[in-house]
């Protein structure tokens, strides 16, 4: 009989096989997403795999494996998304190029000129629907390119997440014009 | 123009980033199940309802629960698990290290090491097929006909174990389960409710004795898992208990 007491570390086990069985599909799905490429995708898939097992000890069942899994998974490619190139310019500049040229109306005034972070988010709240939200903040606050939004929350309209940012750059333009008329009044 | 887009990149991130009261991944799971103890979560989902960032969020972490190839997908999935599979196989056989696109470097006995290649390699071609028939996230995946090359394979109806489990008045002397006219022999392993390893063992009998030294850490209230697993003659893998837990009462 083999016996052996454990020094400590991560208790790999037949229960690390069981996760991955379960949700390979949607960590390997995931990364093609982000990366829109098959190397790349299978590199990020292998580093999330790697992670995993890594930090299976600070895992206390507390959630489910795969939010657990999720979580993982979204920091990988966040981080890859950060270590690649800059974001798309073509796509910048035909995003720039359909919004009117009006260095007043860009969405960041809104930042600026609202009173608190809390208030101008309240704004996008409002005035975008709420696919145009999601496009806004991925792109925006976590610099995820367009064409990956558009796979990750499987748009199927014909220019994806593109339509959805001018959108909602439009909207965001129209309520700051508003807004500073508003001002003016006052 | 650049210097005016990284501007307003910079000011929309720091304007999108979470702020304190934003749900982490982990919170945004716990309410989606109900795991979430109050009130944290009453005034979690308070604050996610109205929160763009969250709800965010949450559609990701949606499609990530239901992620399945779209058939544009599906030929690139499969040449990813096809590849990893060649990788794993690689790794297990050589000794050297290498090296992922962002640096991660892959151990020697890394991860898919432990896991048993031949027995991954099966789930994950398994689970590629399984994904064409639906596959779901709480149910079992199905598995394809044991194959000759198969190192492990799982069947559904797995191990009763008969002790010790729940709260016992003493340390248990020994672990017990039914045998399995198909196992040739069995590998258990004791752990901390964390899955850190304890103690494991291989024994051909339908229990194993406990050495006096893990006894000694087993301590009043303090919750520990079991598990066995059954092997044919030929060291595959044919059946898994589960994990099992128990604890000494206070």
């Amino acid at each position: 009989m083999a016996n052996h007491l454990a020094a400590g570390g991560g208790g790999a086990s037949i229960w690390l096989q069981e996760l991955f069985r379960r949700h390979y599909t949607k960590v390997v799905t995931w990364c093609l997403r982000v990366a829109g490429d098959r190397e790349e995708a299978h590199d990020l898939a292998q580093g999330v795999f790697v992670k995993a097992q890594r930090h299976l000890g600070a895992f206390r069942g507390d959630s489910r494996v795969s939010t657990w899994l999720y979580s993982i998974t979204r920091s990988e490619c966040l981080n890859y998304l950060k270590s690649r190139s800059p974001l798309d310019d073509a796509l910048e500049d035909d995003v720039a190029e359909a919004l009117p040229d009006d260095p007043e109306s860009r969405p960041e005034h809104i930042f600026e000129l609202r009173s608190s972070v809390q208030a101008a988010r309240a704004l996008l709240d409002r005035v975008l629907t709420e696919t145009e939200k999601r496009v806004f903040t991925l792109h925006y606050g976590d610099d995820v390119p367009l064409q990956a939004i558009t796979r990750l929350l499987g748009l199927e309209n014909p220019s994806g997440a593109k339509a959805y940012l001018v959108s909602a750059r439009r909207k965001l333009a129209r309520a700051l014009q508003r807004w500073r008329a508003a001002e003016r009044v006052a | 123009m650049a210097i005016a887009r990284s501007r307003e990149r910079s000011l929309l991130r720091k304007a999108l980033s979470p702020s304190y009261a934003c749900a982490t991944p982990l919170e945004l799971g716990g309410l989606g199940d109900g795991s979430l103890a109050q009130p944290g979560a009453a005034r979690l989902r308070n604050h996610v309802s109205g929160c763009a960032r969250c709800q965010t969020e949450l559609t990701l972490l949606k499609e990530f629960e239901n992620a399945t190839p779209r058939p544009d997908e599906e030929g690139a999935v499969s040449w990813i698990s096809a590849r990893l599979e060649r990788r794993f196989a690689e790794a297990s056989a050589g000794p050297s290290l290498s090296r992922t696109h962002h640096g991660a470097a892959l151990p020697r006995r890394s991860w898919f090491t432990a896991l048993n290649v031949g027995g991954f390699a099966l789930a994950a071609a398994t689970l590629v097929a399984a994904v064409t028939i639906g596959l779901r996230e709480g149910r079992a995946p199905e598995l394809a006909p044991p194959s000759p090359a198969a190192s492990t394979v799982l069947r559904s109806d797995g191990i009763t174990t008969l002790s010790p489990a729940g709260d016992l008045d003493a340390p248990p002397n020994e672990l017990r389960w039914e045998p399995r006219t198909d196992a040739a022999s069995y590998s258990v392993q004791v752990m901390e409710v964390d899955h850190a390893e304890l103690w494991s063992a291989e024994t051909r009998d339908a229990s194993i004795a406990l050495p006096p030294a893990l006894r000694a850490r087993i301590v009043p209230g303090k919750p520990l898992l079991w598990e066995v697993v059954a092997k044919d003659a030929a060291g595959r893998v044919v059946a898994w208990s589960g994990k099992q837990r128990f604890r000494i009462r206070t």
